[in-house]
């Protein structure tokens, strides 16, 4: 009721810390499970705690880790990109060709680099739902990935194997992707002005404010389409690192990452409403996510029990997270 | 001295309507300028103009003695415009100093933004406006005068010149309005020039030095406000007095329709009863927030009561109703309830007028068996509140305040309510649509129907209703009759116990 005045709530910090009233998102619930999925596993199992699960666990985390990073950049725009399991299918598909590494590489980059740019003048000049056009797209690339391969096979080159399976001074490579996408993360979403008219772009969308971008003088569309192409860039470096773990090409491998890395920026507190997230959250998602799959596969579950089970942590996580609105 | 902003011949077409009509007068510096007229007369265009946001189709416009053509809103604030819009234009999930900085970041080592450096002249903008608010807190966070404040403040921060006010007040209380008065006068004491738009006449005598009136597009006049009465004005604006605004009262009264006995508000508070017979507007009178909201809303459930019982249509219900469902009960009871916040919680902007009127009778259909055609008593009601569209078929959004106004009434019209609760009948709404709802609500009394209203204008309750009740601290302070009801009567019989 606008007849009494409420004023305004002073600044609670813990509940800014928790993410409650922070343009963060809530991240303290896969950071719980985290910690409570790890005690059971170190509880129950002999295996977990050895080095070579650990590094082992970091390997398979870390394509979807780069994936949801790229995800979380369209995801704070209101937006959803369906076709980034398609490009990490053609990026296998084209590294499994025959050429020169060097050839292959810029191929994978300008076939990521056109899907982004496709998707994003779709969605801001056809005016097509992103869901729409990145799904079309999803069609289209795996469909390109499949001629190229329409099995798994081929080989990799050498030096993609080495860069993803090597180590330097006995720290394994994986350690150092991960610092670097992290590293690219953050500057990309927090640490730019193009992160910060992200933000404001899709807080715009979700507030229903959708000329305020725009009469701030932002340039809404150009990010919006950058923001794809980011997308699509980082599924094809997920692309690259998943190539470099099976050493050759598979249409199928990223079958399940759309959804997998949509799961992982929901988790990490990312409203999909857009606005709302923070990338230390889409991180602890998609470790969450792979945490448990490693877990569940030591403590021998079926894969379709886990399967279900992955579904109920998302819907837990989410649900507590109990927002009212974005940012109130 | 050389005027702030000089307009020349402005005129901005929207298709074949000509929504801003070669209009000019000038606007002076340290001086706050009222621009008046009805909704659509063309003062939002016109300062829209102003702001970059739409341009002009023809026409000059002077800010200090240069010519400008804005591309976009932010190279009018580079130029010295700052606008505090109705619809607020700051993005909720954004700081007030990211907000304050959006388009035109700080930019520190590496590209990282310096949030540092834009909190500290953020909170140095803010506290020119004598405001201690942390720049880092999310806009989301503020209430709706923090946020018209903080973008006053993005004002000063750019050094602007002319700060256009668009009905800054439409959503403040008492105490905010307050504030707000004072940070127009260190405004104006600092050689800024102030537009200010609002439909309340008190406002406008009690801090503007001149009005320009518009009128259908037109100017109509430009003068200090001292050369001119209320009454004036109006004639001006509608070239009518404000006495020709009010329909007679009704002449006698029915029987006893709705009856509220011994409600509480609070568990302290003195018991509340009245009751509302047919054929009469009552009115809640007195000073802001005294409870006459939660009075009104306790009877549809939308405020928790202690206690209290309602009587109504031959039933007693005991309060306080359940939140969920209330409103829909005593619509089947046939008691309609029309909020305050027409965008907010009684109109669905983006749907049709033909659905924002159907909606009510289909309340009172089973779930899955909804009327399948409701197209006659949409144009009926929409011929008797006198709604002006192109059809029925055009979003509510789209029409002017005046008449989502008429639409949101004609909704409970067409379900034929017996009992209008009215939450601030005419907000936001010109005068000449005032005048028109005035007379509706009488013609729906004067059928035998019953209207509770309550209303920030207490010349509005004065001459629309029949019956005062003047509520203060949630108890009845005072009942009088509304041919003897004068403003310093309510105030005194609020503020004497």
């Amino acid at each position: 009721m606008t007849y009494t005045h409420i004023p305004s709530p002073p600044n609670k910090s813990w509940g800014r810390w928790l993410g409650r009233n922070s343009r963060q998102g809530n991240w303290w619930a896969p950071l719980l499970i985290i910690l409570i999925t790890v005690v059971i596993l170190l509880v129950t199992t002999d295996d977990f705690a050895t080095s070579q699960n650990a590094s082992n666990l970091l390997a398979q985390a870390m394509p979807l880790i780069i994936v949801a990073i790229g995800q979380m950049i369209v995801v704070v725009l209101a937006g959803m990109d369906l076709s980034v399991g398609s490009v990490m299918s053609l990026t296998t598909a084209i590294l499994a060709l025959d050429g020169s590494p060097v050839v292959l590489i810029l191929l994978v980059i300008l076939a990521a680099a056109s899907i982004g740019l496709v998707n994003g003048f779709a969605i801001v000049r056809l005016n097509v739902h992103p869901i729409i056009a990145t799904l079309s797209m999803q069609f289209i690339v795996l469909g390109i990935a499949q001629l190229l391969r329409p099995v798994a096979g081929g080989f990799v080159p050498d030096i993609v194997v080495t860069v993803v399976t090597g180590s330097v001074l006995g720290i394994p490579a994986a350690v150092f992707w991960a610092v670097f996408v992290v590293a690219l993360g953050w500057k990309l979403l927090h640490g730019s002005r193009f992160g910060l008219h992200l933000f404001a772009i899709g807080g715009g969308a979700a507030s229903g404010q959708t000329d305020t971008a725009h009469n701030f003088g932002l340039k809404d569309h150009r990010n919006i389409v950058l923001a794809y192409v980011l997308s699509a860039l980082f599924a094809a470096l997920a692309g690259v690192f998943i190539a470099g773990r099976i050493a050759s090409g598979d249409p199928g491998v990223g079958s399940q990452f759309a959804l997998d890395s949509i799961t992982a920026v929901a988790i990490g507190g990312t409203q999909l409403s857009g606005g709302v997230g923070g990338l230390h959250g889409t991180i602890l998602g998609a470790v969450l996510m792979s945490l448990l799959a490693n877990g569940m596969n030591l403590a021998g579950l079926s894969a379709f029990l886990q399967g279900a089970i992955k579904g109920a942590i998302l819907l837990l996580v989410v649900g507590l997270q109990s927002r009212k609105k974005m940012g109130l | 001295m050389q005027p702030a902003v000089t307009m020349k011949g402005v005129t901005k077409h929207f298709g074949s309507t000509r929504a801003v009509n070669d209009v000019s007068f000038e606007i002076h510096r340290g001086r706050v300028h009222a621009l008046m007229g009805e909704n659509g007369a063309g003062k939002s265009t016109l300062m829209k103009i102003l702001a970059g946001v739409h341009r002009p189709d023809a026409g000059e416009i002077t800010i200090s003695g240069r010519t400008v053509a804005f591309a976009d809103p932010r190279e009018a604030l580079a130029a010295g415009v700052s606008t505090v819009f109705q619809e607020l234009s700051l993005l909720p999930n954004l700081s007030i100093a990211e907000n304050m900085f959006l388009g035109k970041e700080l930019i520190g080592r590496f590209g990282i933004p310096n949030r540092s450096e834009m909190g500290r002249r953020t909170a140095q903008a803010l506290s020119e406006l004598g405001m201690s608010l942390d720049p880092n807190t999310l806009v989301s966070e503020l209430s709706i005068a923090e946020r018209q404040f903080v973008e006053i403040a993005h004002g000063i921060k750019a050094d602007a010149q002319v700060f256009i006010l668009d009905e800054p007040t439409a959503a403040l209380n008492a105490a905010d309005v307050e504030i707000l008065n004072t940070q127009i006068a260190k405004l104006k004491a600092a050689g800024k020039a102030i537009i200010y738009i609002s439909h309340r006449m008190d406002e406008i005598f009690a801090i503007c030095d001149d009005v320009t009136v518009m009128k259908d597009g037109t100017h109509v006049a430009t003068q200090p406000l001292s050369e001119l009465s209320p009454d004036g004005l109006i004639a001006l604006m509608v070239g009518r007095e404000l006495s020709d605004l009010f329909p007679a009262r009704a002449k006698n009264t029915g029987p006893v329709l709705l009856s509220c006995q011994a409600l509480r508000l609070s568990q302290d508070s003195d018991a509340i009863s009245f009751e509302l017979r047919a054929g009469e507007i009552l009115g809640l009178a007195g000073l802001e927030g005294q409870g006459q909201s939660e009075i009104v809303r306790s009877l549809i459930g939308q405020f928790p009561a202690i206690r209290g019982r309602v009587a109504v249509a031959d039933q007693s219900i005991g309060l306080p109703l359940p939140t969920e469902g209330g409103v829909r009960f005593m619509q089947n009871l046939r008691v309609g309830f029309v909020p305050e916040d027409r965008k907010e919680e009684g109109l669905l902007l983006g749907a049709p007028i033909a659905e924002n009127i159907g909606i009510a009778l289909q309340a009172a259909r089973p779930g899955f068996r909804p009327l399948a055609r409701f197209r006659d008593a949409v144009k009926r009601v929409m011929a008797e509140m006198n709604v002006k569209a192109e059809s029925s078929i055009m979003p509510v959004g789209a029409l002017s305040g005046g008449n989502q106004q008429k639409v949101l009434l004609g909704r409970y019209l067409a379900a034929d309510m017996d009992i209008l609760i009215i939450e601030e009948p005419t907000r936001g709404v010109d005068i000449g649509a005032k005048a028109e709802i005035y007379r509706l609500l009488r013609a729906l009394a004067n059928e035998g129907k019953a209207i509770i209203t309550l209303s920030r204008e207490t010349v509005e309750l004065i001459g629309l209703c029949d019956r005062l009740l003047v509520i203060h601290d949630q108890r009845i302070a005072a009942e009088m009759a509304g041919d003897d009801a004068t403003e310093h009567a309510i105030l005194n019989a609020a503020l004497t116990q």
